[in-house]
């Protein structure tokens, strides 16, 4: 096809903002199914404890109850669930592992009936000795949280997994070249202890959920973000054939990862169920916070370098605190341990990431994982192996940077961005090299992140005899614009208008698979499904005119919602009309996307490099701590910008996020119990905290596997701000080694500084 | 989830008053609700009885008469923020208003609410008690005022006793020479910590002193000692430094998730020099 | 439990939502945000953070925003409440709206109805305000999508045309 195009590289209008903006827009808490009861779950106060009695009859007898779940309604069947691996028992059995495990869960004909249920329900715990962090997990002799062989899920990606000792859950390895040689022989090394909280994703919606049972089975309204993988985990929980599980989702207030893979799904059909009529159950903000959340993590890190500045080897070990169940944990580790080593020419590198079940609720998946974990620390040391040779730092990345083509990890995929362009935009957009005011810092940070998943979409399109057309893909549009450039990609293939083609949600009964969305993939992937779809019914509609008017396709073309050969036309509907004989019928165009090369799977992947790269001016406070953000920049390398107004927007989005992941955001426990589970307490980036200036630069160079050269964006900012900011902090000479920078630890750190003599602040 | 209540509707205070004396423990006064409805929510405290006392005539009004600001309980937060009288008499009470939580909670919240609930973070608690206000308290058909300063007495806690109803604030007017200045530090909506000032100078000497240290401990309170180093002084930067240093030194500082003690009286240090620094700026300017 | 069967006395109230009058019978405890959810069916506010912290359940009582998840629906009595979904004219999209959608303000949508909300309070109050202003006045809703700058922008440019549409007419 040409590369010029019409609708593809236009800031059109979201498909979904009439909708939105007036209150139309429909999630999963508006729907209102008939008979529905609402539900409400009861949450294990204690991290660790033998449930030694739970009295539900209080419960069961008050006005409105309809069914009360304890986990020995569950004997007889095969409770567990996990995309990695089954550790995850649909509601407590004999024991509980995290502080707000579910418990025990009320159906109820309104929300206060069950909220009273839940009060009644007694449980007498017996507690047991708990892990709630790293440290204690890690010890010898400690408790073991999960006993026995592992049972890996439908969805782990990661090759055999193998029942690792103690606590550990997941260990991943990457090793290349002998790391202590060359470190021994390099001039400069810096080492250090890093450590990352635990924080949560803050998606605006909470998890919700409605699940009934009838004759052909359970659907599911469900807001999550991979309704066929959740489909298939509910299928095989509840032993259904796939069809007999129909999951539905519309729009989501949110994801970041929050509602990927299954959620809050099991235990509402459950309780579903047993109740035997449909089932709310809306997660409460404090409950959605012990529902999924990013890992925290403990760090270990040295990088070596020669002394004219060429980075020699780096050496990492990573302990992410996945809680109780691994959710996406092994993942996380995974690509934590891709992250690490940074896109620099290493003679050695060598990663160890180990996910380690702790006595918390469980981690999961949050927008640029793993790389947002490791970056900022590389990063840090990148800078100050630069400070040591004595070069400018972003003069010492350009030296040490991969180029296109160049080898990322072993096997996987090459590069495929030009970092040191994008490197360079960043830097120059917060002033690199221009004079600083007293008590202002610069940095700048670059990272890649594996983005894509599994290289598995689908998507049809049916064109209907007046010539609109109806999009079915499976992707769930959390607002980052799916719907939009999907739109937009089947108006430019089909020559259409974008206002004549419906692009609906996903309802596993209709729309055809998608993996997921997430990592980045929906625009590249999705993207390229919806594209072949509507080139198929491109090309079935050019075979139908080169019938009517006996000439070859080679001599017609598509615009303008018809086939035109010369000044002749015929209108899609015509055509249409043509091939059925009546005015109706309908042209049906599939697509779909698979493992290019091998599998598809990670090791061999990722489907694209996403890059992470940011740029940050801060000015510090010295009396305080606190840090003022006067410049954030961010590269968003798309490859090509199907909607660039979109495209800054998940950009800047990302960006947001990161100053609060990197400033402020912390889920503090106590004895593995949260204590600032509201928003009074755990704080999320408002007005307030935006920078006093922000630029998102696209850079499109076609270098992408997605549609038009096309590649994901919207997480890359995050992680890339987040180092951004680190490496600013480290250019007034003060070196973190802790996130998040809050006030305190900030203050904290100028003190420790200041006792060791420390010249800290150019002023 | 709330549980069930009944609102009750008096129409005076005494009627107010009354009701609240015959549920006891069972009732609450019930304003604003931005205070009371989340605790009641999270199923912290119940009442099974609220006395709605918005439907008294007259308790939300701001007026100046005689030398004394008065404000009225029930005057919100939003309307304090946009009072002209406040602007001209109290500025700064204006300038913590419109720092109060968020927009919502100023337009429902009453400064009754505010002060009665005691929540330790209150940054217009601090104000008033570095301005030497005076809290009007109404029982059945007796009235009794209680200084701001001796109101307070412990987090979530103050005199007033559970039938009586707060009915207004009074603020002597400053008189010539006196600046004041509230610096706060924040993170979330409510304060780390926030230090008042009130600085009256007479012929380049600080003549009368009140440094208040609010949201760091229980209450808000004055430290004497920051206080006493400052009178008979002239208000010179090593000066006002020294009393910021001894406010942090002797404030009541307890840890929360808000941060350590250690960090907190730094703090509370370095937002007491700001608040110094400023109010014997606008002291000197009053005075000329 | 004995609270349940002696249940306080429902109430009757009038109000007007969205420009229609609405009576109903309510519990004392019954919030505004169900009230309008559940019994009229306006889902334009959400429930998120449910301690009035967030703005998503904003609504507007007599003009000015209150938080409807700590808001009793008894507050309303005898008083306008409008909601996202009164704010368009006969299907035609307030300034505000146009304004959002133009500059792809919003992404979820989670937020969106009590950012607008918030927003015409300000333009009412503010006739065509700074971005300084915006970005002050919105400080109490959150958003986790955008980042904030597309949201003021778009205020920003409707207050401008609002301003401009009255100075001509």
């Amino acid at each position: 096809m040409s590369a010029e195009t019409h609708v593809v590289g236009t800031s059109i209008r979201r498909v979904d903002g009439v909708e939105k903006v007036t209150g139309a827009a429909r999630f999963v808490g508006d729907l209102v199914v008939p008979e529905m009861l609402y539900g409400r779950v009861l949450r294990s106060p204690v991290p660790h404890a033998r449930i030694a009695r739970i009295d539900v009859t209080a419960a069961e007898r008050m006005p409105g109850v309809v069914a009360v779940l304890v986990g020995r309604d569950l004997e007889g069947t095969d409770p567990f669930y996990g995309h990695a691996i089954k550790d995850r028992p649909i509601v407590a059995l004999d024991r509980v592992r995290f502080a707000g495990e579910p418990v025990a869960a009320v159906a109820a004909t309104d929300e206060a009936a069950a909220a009273e249920a839940v009060w009644a329900i007694t449980v007498d715990y017996e507690e047991l000795p708990a892990v709630p962090t790293l440290e204690t997990a890690l010890a010898d002799g400690a408790v073991r949280l999960h006993e026995g062989p592992l049972r890996p899920g439908l969805f782990h990606g990661l090759g055999e997994l193998r029942r690792e000792e103690g606590n550990i859950c997941y260990h991943y390895r990457s090793s290349r070249g002998e790391v202590e040689r060359a470190i021994a022989g390099a001039d400069l090394v810096v080492e250090g202890e890093y450590t990352f909280p635990a924080v949560y994703q803050y998606a605006m919606e909470p998890h919700t959920v409605i699940a009934a049972w009838g004759v052909d089975g359970l659907t599911v309204w469900a807001s999550c973000q991979h309704p066929y993988l959740v489909r298939a985990e509910l299928a095989e929980l509840f032993g259904l054939p796939q069809v007999s599980v129909r999951v539905i989702v519309p729009y989501l207030g949110g994801g970041f990862g929050s509602k990927s893979y299954t959620k809050m799904e099991p235990l509402t059909a459950a309780l579903s169920r047993k109740a035997g009529r449909p089932v709310r159950i809306a997660n409460r903000v404090d409950e959605a916070m012990v529902t999924t959340r990013r890992h925290n993590m403990r760090c270990w890190m040295r990088t070596a370098a020669t002394s004219d500045g060429a980075v020699v080897a780096r050496q990492c070990k990573i302990w992410l605190d996945t809680g109780a169940y691994a959710d996406n944990g092994p993942r996380v580790a995974a690509t934590a341990g891709d992250a690490a080593p940074g896109p620099y020419r290493w003679q050695a590198a060598e990663v160890d990431a180990w996910a380690v079940y702790t006595n918390t609720p469980p981690a999961g998946s949050y927008r640029a994982f793993g790389a947002t974990h490791l970056i900022w620390i590389g990063e840090a040391q990148i800078d100050a192996l630069a400070r040591r040779a004595g070069l400018d730092p972003v003069e010492f990345r350009h030296r040490n940077l991969l180029r296109p083509g160049e080898e990322v990890r072993p096997g996987g995929k090459p590069l495929d961005a030009d970092l040191v362009g994008d490197v360079t935009k960043v830097a120059a957009a917060v002033g690199w090299g221009k004079p600083k005011p007293p008590l202002v810092g610069r940095g700048v940070s670059v990272g890649l992140l594996a983005a894509g998943a599994n290289p598995v979409s689908t998507a049809a399109i049916r064109l209907q005899a007046d010539g609109t057309a109806v999009l079915l893909v499976s992707t769930t549009e959390m607002g980052q614009g799916a719907r939009t450039v999907f739109t937009q990609i089947a108006a430019e293939e089909l020559a259409l208008r974008p206002e004549r083609i419906r692009v609906m949600g996903a309802d596993t009964q209709f729309t055809p698979y998608d993996r997921s969305t997430g990592a980045s993939r929906s625009t590249t992937l999705a993207g390229k499904a919806v594209l072949r779809a509507a080139a198929d019914v491109r090309g079935q509609l050019l075979d139908i005119a080169a019938g009517v008017w006996g000439l070859p396709r080679s001599a017609l073309a598509i615009r303008d919602g018809a086939v035109w050969h010369e000044t002749e036309s015929l209108s899609f509907p015509t055509l249409i009309a043509r091939h059925f004989g009546m005015p109706g019928g309908e042209m049906i165009g599939r697509g779909e996307v698979r493992p290019e090369r091998g599998t598809g799977s990670y090791a061999e992947g990722p489907v694209f490099w996403e890059v992470c790269v940011g740029g940050a001016e801060v000015a510090l406070d010295p009396e305080t701590g606190r840090i003022h953000l006067r410049r954030l920049a961010s590269v968003a390398d798309v490859g090509k910008a199907i909607n660039p107004q979109l495209v800054e927007a998940q950009d800047e989005g990302a960006c947001l996020q990161g100053v609060g992941n990197a400033l402020f955001e912390e889920m503090l426990f106590e004895d593995g119990v949260l204590v600032n589970g509201s928003l009074l307490e755990y704080r999320v980036p408002t007005t307030a905290d935006m920078p006093d200036e922000y630029r998102s630069i696209i850079v499109e160079n076609a270098d992408g596997p997605g549609p038009y050269g096309a590649k994901g964006v919207g997480e890359g900012a995050l992680a890339g701000v987040v180092g951004a900011i680190v490496t600013a902090l480290a250019d007034l000479g003060v070196e973190m080694y802790d996130l998040p920078l809050s006030p305190e630890r900030v203050w904290r750190r100028l003190r420790e500084l200041e006792a060791q003599g420390t010249v800290l602040l150019r002023d | 989830m709330l549980r069930p209540f009944e609102i009750h509707e008096p129409a005076t205070v005494t009627a107010a008053s009354r009701l609240l004396a015959y549920y006891g423990d069972e009732a609450a006064v019930y304003a604003g609700g931005t205070e009371l409805l989340p605790v009641m929510k999270e199923g912290l405290a119940h009442y099974p009885h609220l006395v709605n006392i918005k439907t008294i005539a007259g308790l939300e009004s701001i007026a100046f008469h005689q030398g004394i600001l008065r404000i009225g309980a029930l005057a919100t937060h939003r309307q304090i923020e946009r009072s002209p009288v406040v602007r001209e008499r109290l500025p700064l009470l204006g300038q913590v208003a419109c720092g109060v939580a968020n927009l919502r909670v100023r337009i429902a919240g009453t400064l009754g609410g505010n002060l009665c609930f005691a929540e330790p973070h209150s940054d217009p608690a601090a104000v008033l008690v570095a301005s030497g206000a005076t809290l009007v308290l109404a029982r059945d058909a007796e009235e009794r005022r209680v200084s701001a300063e001796a109101f307070f007495t412990g987090i979530l806690q103050t005199v007033r006793l559970p039938d009586e109803i707060l009915t207004g604030v009074e603020v002597p007017d400053p008189g010539p020479g006196v600046g004041a200045a509230y610096h706060r530090f924040a993170l979330h909506e409510r304060p780390i910590a926030g230090v008042a000032a009130v600085l009256a100078v007479h012929e380049g000497i600080i003549t009368r002193a009140c440094l208040v240290v609010g949201s760091v401990g229980p209450i808000p309170a004055r430290i004497a000692e920051a206080e006493a180093g400052l009178i008979g002084q002239a208000p010179a930067g090593s000066v006002l430094s020294a009393a910021a240093e001894a406010a942090g030194r002797h404030a009541d500082v307890l840890e929360d998730l808000y941060g350590s003690v250690d960090y907190k009286r730094h703090i509370v240090a370095v937002m007491a020099r700001r608040a110094l620094k400023e109010a014997a700026a606008r002291g000197h300017v009053e005075a000329t | 439990m004995d609270e349940r069967s002696e249940a306080p006395a429902r109430r009757r109230i009038a109000l007007v939502v969205n420009g229609n009058p609405v009576e109903a019978e309510i519990e004392p405890r019954e919030l505004l945000l169900d009230f309008l959810r559940h019994r009229l069916g306006l889902m334009g506010a959400k429930r998120s953070c449910d301690v009035q912290v967030c703005g998503s359940c904003t609504v507007l009582l007599d003009g000015e925003p209150v938080s409807a998840c700590c808001t009793l629906a008894y507050e309303a009595r005898d008083r306008q409440v409008l909601t996202i979904e009164g704010l368009a004219d006969a299907g035609r999209l307030h300034v505000l709206q146009e304004a959002f959608i133009e500059h792809a303000a919003v992404q979820c949508g989670f937020c969106t109805s009590g950012m607008i909300l918030t927003s015409l309070e300000l333009l009412r109050e503010v006739p065509a305000p700074v971005p300084e202003q915006v970005r002050s006045h919105l400080k109490g809703n959150l958003c986790r999508c955008t980042g904030y700058r597309r949201i003021i922008d778009a205020v920003v440019d409707a207050g401008r045309r609002l301003a401009a549409e009255g100075a001509s007419s």
